[in-house]
């Protein structure tokens, strides 16, 4: 319980450093205030990207050990990585609707790549709520979670291969195409918003396994199959 | 060998187990046709821009309609047969390759039907060299029928499977549904097919990727 | 578990056949191997769900065995004869059959063509006359596709061959799946409530089926509820109650 409250008490001070920096932070000549939606914009379209990514390394984890744990690491960060991805869908819409002119914008390659794995994640939590037992979510929803995660790559790298209005990337190994201070604020804002990723999985987690562990204990299977009762209820 | 063998097997026994069931054919065909109606209709009269719209419904109905192929009844194993199938000793790739292989052919009759409707129902303006689009979206019924084989079996024995399925697949299927519509797209600017046959194919091969990699643990999953 | 295991090897001569990368390209027929012990079950556990449906179970089958199980409903029999097969790895506890580790994926695969299993429900395609049903077996297992028309003659059901599968009653098609064992000849026969609802000519082929196995150096296993069926076909019966072997 302690250890919930550190973790929630970090994501909560992260928070804050991270907001006082984007509000600090310069704001962008052209986008006006709307560039500090891209404070939190950013953060959780990564965080999304390694949310889904975490949900990858427990799939292949559960493959290889078949133990809960991994399993519990999978479901969690898939959880959390849809989240993301909404928080990120909605910000960049917001952000969009402002500087673009427009909310939606099916020219944009990011946009529609991004709503898509969104919908796949859907579907991977969807295919674990329509499993009848653990076992059988953790089988089937470890393949998926292995073989969605193709995703990532493609919704990152997207701007570069198809015609967008999203604008490119913004750090690329030959330099940033940001002022110093307004990457500063951003990759605090990313850091902060991965400290809360970290202390969510870890509660989430937590919580997946109280939630094993306060299921029905086994019982012998016989026990389910109880003599007739017939002559009692003809007495009765 | 073998592999090709129990593959064709299963393609076969699909094919007769399709031909006996007709759910295709006097399920399916007939819904689809409807599904392609209902758009006109609730466009109203405006004929320029149901012109405009209709091959990308073909191409919306067909990835659709594809997953009902894939989850059809008579392709579908139970309990009893996936225990059989896997204690004689068959190699769950073979399994997978065959129902492609049934699906596929079940799916480019399906478009057999479809597209001479939407031409039909839609009057769109064909560019001449139309046909040549028939061979990107044969690559793209194949590669859907892939992609609805891996869907059916994730959710084999699953609740509400029949919508699950295509929740899971429909956005993984969208770079067949572009390279079938936009080949099309780029026949009526003068434009050439071969960046979408591209695209098709890339995609299907990395499906049949996938499907090698994926279909011991999908065997094992869905048992 | 290593001690164990080799036992299965130490009087079994020709262990090439077991070896990794090994083909199974002409049936299980090819398959010689003269096991001492065909099923050795050491505290085997299966947890589905909530419920513990084996709970510790140590079972040894040796070749040449006709083991009858017997329990009420609900005991595990079903389940057990899962694990048996190599199908249903168990949560606990350590398991040879034929030679393969449970659980081992690489060694249960190369041993599953020597196993066969036959329960209530027959395996049958609804849509698939009876000869293709067969067919559709000996092509996967590499027999001959004439093999399934020999099968069903075999079993009594040489003039039904052409018939659907969903136009036979149920006697038929329990046959039906009684020829697909005769047809593939393995080395383990399961049998879950086999001889329930069958007429004494069906009996006599389970009994066929079962017989021959035994004289090929297998085993087969027969579980039921009530071992008035099972009786003078046994060679050996324990019941199982809870998940667990009574004596």
């Amino acid at each position: 319980m302690n250890r919930i409250r550190v973790l929630m008490t970090l994501a909560g001070l992260a928070l804050a450093v991270g907001l006082f920096f984007a509000l600090r932070a310069p704001i962008d000549a052209f986008q006006g205030a709307y560039s500090r939606i891209m404070h939190v914009h950013v953060p959780t379209a990564w965080l999304a990207f390694l949310a889904f990514g975490v949900t990858a390394v427990g799939s292949i984890g559960w493959r290889l050990r078949k133990t809960r744990r991994w399993d519990r690491l999978a479901a969690a960060s898939a959880e959390l990585g849809v989240l993301f991805t909404a928080l990120a869908l909605i910000t960049g819409s917001l952000w969009g609707g402002g500087v673009w002119g427009t909310y939606w914008d099916w020219g944009d390659a990011r946009m529609a790549t991004t709503a898509l794995m969104f919908f796949v994640y859907v579907g991977y939590l969807a295919l674990r709520g329509a499993s009848p037992d653990r076992e059988t979510a953790a089988a089937r929803s470890s393949i998926l979670g292995i073989v969605a995660v193709v995703q990532v790559p493609l919704v990152y790298f997207s701007v570069n291969l198809f015609r967008s209005l999203h604008q490119g990337q913004s750090i690329r190994p030959d330099g940033a195409t940001m002022p110093t201070e307004m990457l500063v604020a951003m990759l605090v804002n990313v850091a902060a918003f991965t400290v809360i990723y970290i202390a969510l999985l870890i509660v989430r987690m937590s919580v997946l396994k109280l939630e094993e562990q306060t299921a029905p204990v086994p019982t012998a299977a016989g026990a389910a199959v109880q003599p007739p009762q017939l002559g009692k209820a003809l007495d009765d | 060998m073998s592999f090709w063998r129990q593959a064709g097997e299963f393609a076969r026994r699909d094919l007769i187990a399709e031909r006996r069931a007709n759910e295709i054919v006097a399920i399916v065909v007939p819904f689809g046709a409807v599904a392609l109606m209902t758009l006109p209709l609730a466009l109203g009269i405006d004929s320029a821009v149901i012109a405009r719209v209709g091959p990308a419904m073909f191409w919306v109905v067909t990835l659709l309609f594809a997953m009902q192929i894939a989850l059809r009844h008579s392709a579908g194993d139970a309990p009893t047969h996936r225990r059989m199938i896997s204690l004689l000793g068959v190699d769950p790739l073979a399994r997978l390759a065959g129902r492609t292989v049934a699906s596929s052919i079940l799916l480019v009759a399906f478009m057999t039907v479809m597209f001479p409707l939407m031409v039909l129902f839609y009057n769109p303006e064909l560019p001449p060299l139309w046909p040549l689009a028939l061979i990107p979206a044969v690559l793209a019924a194949i590669g859907l029928a892939e992609i609805g084989t891996l869907a059916a079996e994730v959710t084999a024995g699953l609740r509400a499977r029949s919508t699950l399925a295509p929740l899971l697949v429909a956005p993984l299927a969208i770079p067949l549904l572009i390279g079938g519509s936009q080949a099309m797209e780029s026949l009526s600017r003068g434009g050439g097919i071969l960046p979408w046959v591209l695209l098709v194919t890339a995609t299907d091969l990395a499906l049949a990727v996938t499907a090698a990699v994926i279909a011991r643990p999908l065997e094992e999953a869905s048992r | 578990m290593d001690v164990l295991f080799q036992v299965f090897r130490m009087d079994s001569g020709r262990r090439r056949h077991l070896s990794p990368g090994d083909e199974l390209a002409s049936g299980p027929q090819a398959l010689d191997t003269r096991w001492v012990t065909i099923v050795e079950l050491r505290d085997i556990s299966v947890q589905i769900g909530a419920t513990l449906v084996l709970d510790g179970i140590d079972l040894s089958v040796p070749a040449g065995t006709r083991l009858g199980v017997i329990g009420p409903n609900g005991a595990g029999k079903t389940t057990l004869l899962g694990v048996v097969s190599t199908l249903l790895t168990p949560t606990r506890g350590n398991g040879v059959v034929l030679g393969a580790r449970l659980g081992a994926e690489q060694e249960t695969r190369r041993v599953r063509p020597l196993i066969a299993a036959s329960g209530h429900e027959p395996a049958l395609y609804d849509d698939l006359t009876l000869d293709e049903n067969l067919r559709h077996v000996a092509v996967l297992a590499g027999l001959a596709a004439d093999d399934a028309r020999a099968a069903l003659g075999a079993v009594g059901l040489g003039a039904a061959a052409d018939r659907r599968a969903s136009h036979c009653s149920n006697g038929m098609r329990r046959r039906a799946d009684l020829a697909r064992l005769w047809m593939c000849r393995p080395r383990l026969v399961l049998l879950d409530e086999a001889h329930a609802g069958l007429d004494s000519d069906a009996v006599a082929i389970v009994d066929a089926i079962t017989d021959r196995a035994v004289s090929d150096g297998g085993a087969a296993i027969m579980v039921s509820h009530d071992s008035t069926l099972l009786g003078g076909r046994v060679d050996r019966l324990v019941a199982i109650r809870d998940g667990r072997i009574t004596p």
